[in-house]
């Protein structure tokens, strides 16, 4: 028995001398600069711990918990790449550029806050102006603004980015060459983004062009050259380049990644220290993700005190805290814990026998329990209809702001409203012909098929509810779940009418970003969708309407709030009527709950930070400030 | 010996025929899933894109790059020419990794998960078998039982009772990943300490269902073997008891090695619910994640591994109960 054990040890430790031999460690510290940062240090003193005096990790020793964050439900398989210019690195702590950029190892020019609406400086110096045609926007880079090798970022390299964007048809610049005509740099510190302009000279969409500062990286022009020479100006390779050697401008870089966990680690020469920006460090020395296999493991860490932060869906998260007494809280103390920021919805094909039918789709809409999609599918991390009519916007009180609720409370429904809908349809001349217990239309019975991928349960349960108030009203729907990547193929395919089996089904639709409502409301209404073999983009019951199509192309160059307002009522209006789809749901941005075990100071709504801190994990938009507020418990 | 010559041509033949075979069902059964693969990758890179022409580029892109927007059997040619140079191409759904460093990342975690467990199961099932036939009277009334209900356990409820009992309530063992959430892999005894101790329930929601088959298994052989005519014959010569069950255990093992050896040529395919439960690496998990996304590079390269070794482990065995099985021997000298 003991040779056994003693086998089993001697197995063990081969096996750790191999995982050790296999894991990637990237350098502690990247090459530091040869010049001190240009700002004095802060008068006040950083938030502990004091950042360069810590001693390096030893071999074996555990990463500092009382300098270490945690994070779960963000990276959910092994680190691919550290490239920037990639969208396929599978990196979250470090990559995620879009309308909340992730900004702790790359930089904006801008951070976009979700609660305010607002973009603020970053890279930037001051906030960026339009000239008078609207077709240029101009903006500065910060004096104090280094690169992780401690050379100063420079307009050039905004610039740069954008021409490699263009050249290696990235995500990036095929996303957004048909909005910008070029960015240049007219000296060391301003950058110039000209807007492309369509027949009458006026800027294509400069909506676009002003969510361009706070989606996209700047990235090193030397080290794109570097990259560039490496890889001889092939596409493929530049793009699948695992860029180990990247520099950075942001507060963290890559401390080690393997199959089971991401670490990043603070550079403690981080330009944002500078007066000009933060006027300190961010208060972790290390950011720290595990990699789980699924939610379950992940919850079980976060109610251990492993994961300080997460995001993740953990249902009946209020049990943390009201049941087991644990230090776990969320954005909102109560119901719905935090802010909804996308509408996942339940697109109509509008193909289908009957579903051409105005009636026959609000009927269905209105007869669903959306309380009990609420309360069972998202175990009330959503507001309600009532507490948030329906519209195109999502419930952050920017967008709100933005359409006359009382013009259209009349088109609102907040669901079970099966008596309703039958008079509707009645109304309509859908009824029960031949006493079956189902509605026909034209002689047919109406049979629709509700369906959304197989095992992401909270659409599956939002799916059983639509189902079921067809029933209510005498209209037949079954379920049907395939897997996502047969579903992701038939529903992103608008060239052709979508196949039987999809009459109602579910897709997502945008979030908060500097482009919305707007972007939410092109992806959800637009028919400029229609005919692409690969839509990714949205309205996938392909509904067409022209004056919708005119207002989405005119709100990008309206400036006018009280114009704005006007048009976007409007839209509501025509959604509400029309109904194409319908919003199942509110969801988050990100799901935060956070367990203060060891850290404290997250943000939370009324927390006294002005602009207020959004519950985006402390890495995404602004709400990377809130690491600048972290304390320790003890 | 020249009957047994021909013996193993024959077999090699079948190896040879089996394997093309294999190797075509290989490449062509993940790619005759419906959907798109491609459409996968778009759908990561077109988040947030806001032009209809910037996403049809970017699909063109990566078709081309794969290759999924040629015929089939264009396809398969390129295959074939590649993975004979050692080259799996690039994983889909892990792009731009290629699948030799995702398969040489997740492996080695798999191979020291399963392979001691499938060992270590294998021997305490075969031994409490063979006891429990040997032995009969109570063990053997209490070892049935046991066995039958341990080895029918879905692995998913033994992985979740043992996580429950073990790591949850009584905190034993850590209930998440292959070494402390804490640690950065090193050679030092804190780190190997905590490889150990994560190892534990992985390994045991492996065994423990593993013992109960082979220990039902081995018992039946065993049992059958005792009532054969060689034993009653060894017993009337006055062979000592010993030297009988040497005999016996010898023959009642026979089957059971095909087993180990089936077993050990499957173990790549990964643990995956030790794995899913336990949040432990390795290539269970990653593997069904390629099924997911219908990363064909993926699934051909680690279903053409589990192949050659099942293929080869049988050839092997066969060869080796050629020479080893006395009647195997003698049908061959027949011919």
């Amino acid at each position: 028995m003991r040779n056994k054990l003693f086998f089993l040890l001697s197995m063990l430790a081969v096996f750790a001398m191999l995982l050790s031999a296999c894991g990637t460690p990237t350098p502690a510290a990247p090459a530091q600069p040869t010049e001190a940062p240009a700002q004095p240090k802060p008068t006040e003193p950083p938030a502990q711990p004091a950042p360069t005096e810590a001693p390096a990790l030893k071999p074996g020793d555990p990463l500092p918990r009382q300098e270490t964050l945690y994070f779960n439900g963000l990276q959910w398989g092994p680190v691919v790449c550290w490239n920037p210019y990639s969208s396929n690195c599978n990196n979250a702590m470090a990559l995620v550029a879009g309308d909340n950029a992730r900004v702790t190892m790359f930089e904006t020019p801008y951070l976009y806050n979700m609660l305010d609406g607002k973009q603020y400086p970053l890279l930037a110096d001051g906030d960026y102006t339009w000239n008078a045609a609207r077709t240029e926007l101009t903006f500065k880079i910060k004096k104090a603004a280094k690169w992780s090798d401690g050379t100063p970022v420079t307009a050039e390299d905004v610039a740069y980015t954008w021409a490699t964007h263009v050249k290696y048809n990235t995500g990036t610049g095929a996303g957004n060459k048909d909005y910008i005509e070029d960015i240049v740099a007219l000296d060391p510190q301003t950058v110039v983004i000209k807007a492309k302009l369509d027949a009458n000279g006026k800027a294509v969409n400069p909506l676009i062009v002003s969510a361009y500062v706070s989606s996209n990286y700047v990235i090193q022009k030397a080290w794109t050259q570097k990259l560039e020479q490496r890889t001889g100006g092939d596409a493929a390779k530049f793009l699948a380049d695992t860029a180990e050697d990247v520099v950075f401008s942001g507060p963290y870089g890559p401390f080690y990644a393997d199959e089971t966990k991401v670490v990043l680690i603070r550079n403690d020469k981080y330009w944002g220290q500078d007066a000009s920006m933060w006027g300190k460090l961010p208060a972790p020395k290390y950011l720290a993700h595990a990699i789980f296999k699924d939610n379950a493991a992940g919850f079980a860490a976060f109610k251990a005190g492993e994961v300080d932060v997460s995001q993740q869906f953990n249902a009946n998260i209020q049990d943390l805290w009201l049941k087991e007494g644990l230090p776990v809280s969320t954005y909102l103390p109560d119901p719905p814990y935090g802010i909804g920021a996308s509408l996942p919805t339940a697109f109509f094909n509008l193909n289908s026998h009957g579903l051409n039918l105005v009636a026959v789709r609000k009927a269905i809409a209105m007869a669903v329990d959306y309380d009990t999609i609420v309360a069972n599918a998202m175990a009330n991390q959503s507001a309600t209809f009532k507490q948030v009519p329906r519209s195109l916007m999502n419930p952050t009180p920017g967008e709100q702001a933005l359409y006359d609720h009382a013009a259209v409370k009349d088109l609102q429904w907040a669901g079970k409203d099966y008596e309703g809908a039958k008079k509707l349809l009645d109304e309509a001349g859908v009824v029960d012909t031949d006493g079956d217990g189902w509605r026909e239309y034209e002689g047919k019975k109406l049979s629709y098929v509700a369906t959304c991928p197989n095992g992401w349960s909270d659409w599956q349960a939002a799916i059983e509810i639509v189902a079921a108030a067809g029933k209510e009203i005498g209209i037949e729907i079954t379920t049907n779940y395939p897997e996502w990547s047969v579903y992701q193929t038939v529903v992103t395919k608008s060239d052709a009418p979508l196949p039987a089996g999809y009459d109602i089904f579910m897709m997502w639709s945008a979030g908060a970003g500097p482009t919305m409502p707007w972007g939410r409301i092109r992806n959800l209404l637009s028919s400029e969708w229609i005919g692409q073999p690969s839509n990714w983009s949205g309205n996938w019951g392909q509904y067409k309407n022209e004056r919708v199509d005119e207002l989405i192309k005119a709100i990008p160059n309206e400036t006018d709030e009280a114009k704005l307002k006007e048009m976007y009522t409007e839209l509501v209006k025509i959604y509400l009527t029309e109904v194409p789809s319908f919003t199942l749901m509110y969801r988050p941005q990100n799901f935060h709950a956070v367990n203060e075990s060891v850290w404290t100071n997250f943000p939370h709504q009324d927390d006294g930070t002005n602009p207020p801190v959004p519950p985006l994990n402390l890495i995404d938009g602004w709400s990377i400030a809130g690491l600048y507020n972290l304390t320790l418990v003890k | 010996m020249k009957g047994y010559w021909k013996y193993f041509l024959n077999k090699l033949g079948w190896f040879v025929i089996t394997f093309i075979f294999a190797f075509v069902l290989n490449f062509t059964l993940p790619r005759l899933m419906p959907g798109d693969p491609v459409a996968a990758i778009v759908s990561r890179l077109a988040q947030g894109m806001s032009n209809a022409t910037g996403v049809q580029a970017i699909y063109q892109q990566y078709a081309e790059l794969f290759g999924t927007n040629r015929p089939m059997h264009e396809q398969f040619f390129i295959y074939v020419r590649n993975v004979f140079r050692g080259d799996f191409g690039f994983s889909f759904s892990q792009y731009p990794r290629p699948v030799a460093e995702v398969l040489g990342a997740s492996i080695w975690w798999t191979i020291a998960l399963q392979f001691p467990a499938i060992l270590v199961g294998w021997i305490i099932g075969n031994t409490l078998g063979a006891l429990a036939a040997y032995l009969k009277g109570g063990f053997d009334k209490v070892l049935m039982p046991v066995s039958i209900f341990v080895s029918n356990f879905p692995p998913f409820g033994m992985a979740v009772i043992l996580l429950a009992v073990f790591g949850v309530t009584l905190k034993w063992f850590p209930i998440a990943g292959g070494y402390g959430f804490d640690l950065i892999p090193s050679f030092s005894w804190n780190f190997i300490w905590s490889v150990f101790v994560h190892y534990q329930l992985p390994f045991w929601s492996i065994v423990l269902i593993a013992i109960g088959g082979q220990a039902i298994g081995m018992r039946s052989m065993a049992i059958y073997e005792l009532n054969a005519d060689y034993v009653k014959f060894s017993r009337f010569m006055g062979i000592k008891d010993r030297k009988i069950i040497g005999y016996v255990f010898r023959n009642a093992m026979l089957p059971q090695i095909t087993g180990l050896a089936l077993s050990i040529g499957t173990m790549v395919g990964g643990a995956l619910v030790a794995e899913i439960v336990f949040s432990y690496p390795g290539l269970g998990y990653t593997l069904m994640n390629g099924v997911m996304g219908q990363d064909y590079p993926l699934i051909s390269a680690a279903t053409l591994i589990i192949t050659i070794m099942v293929l080869t482990a049988n050839f092997v065995i066969e060869i080796l109960y050629g020479i080893i099985d006395p009647r195997i021997k003698a049908a061959q000298s027949e011919q």
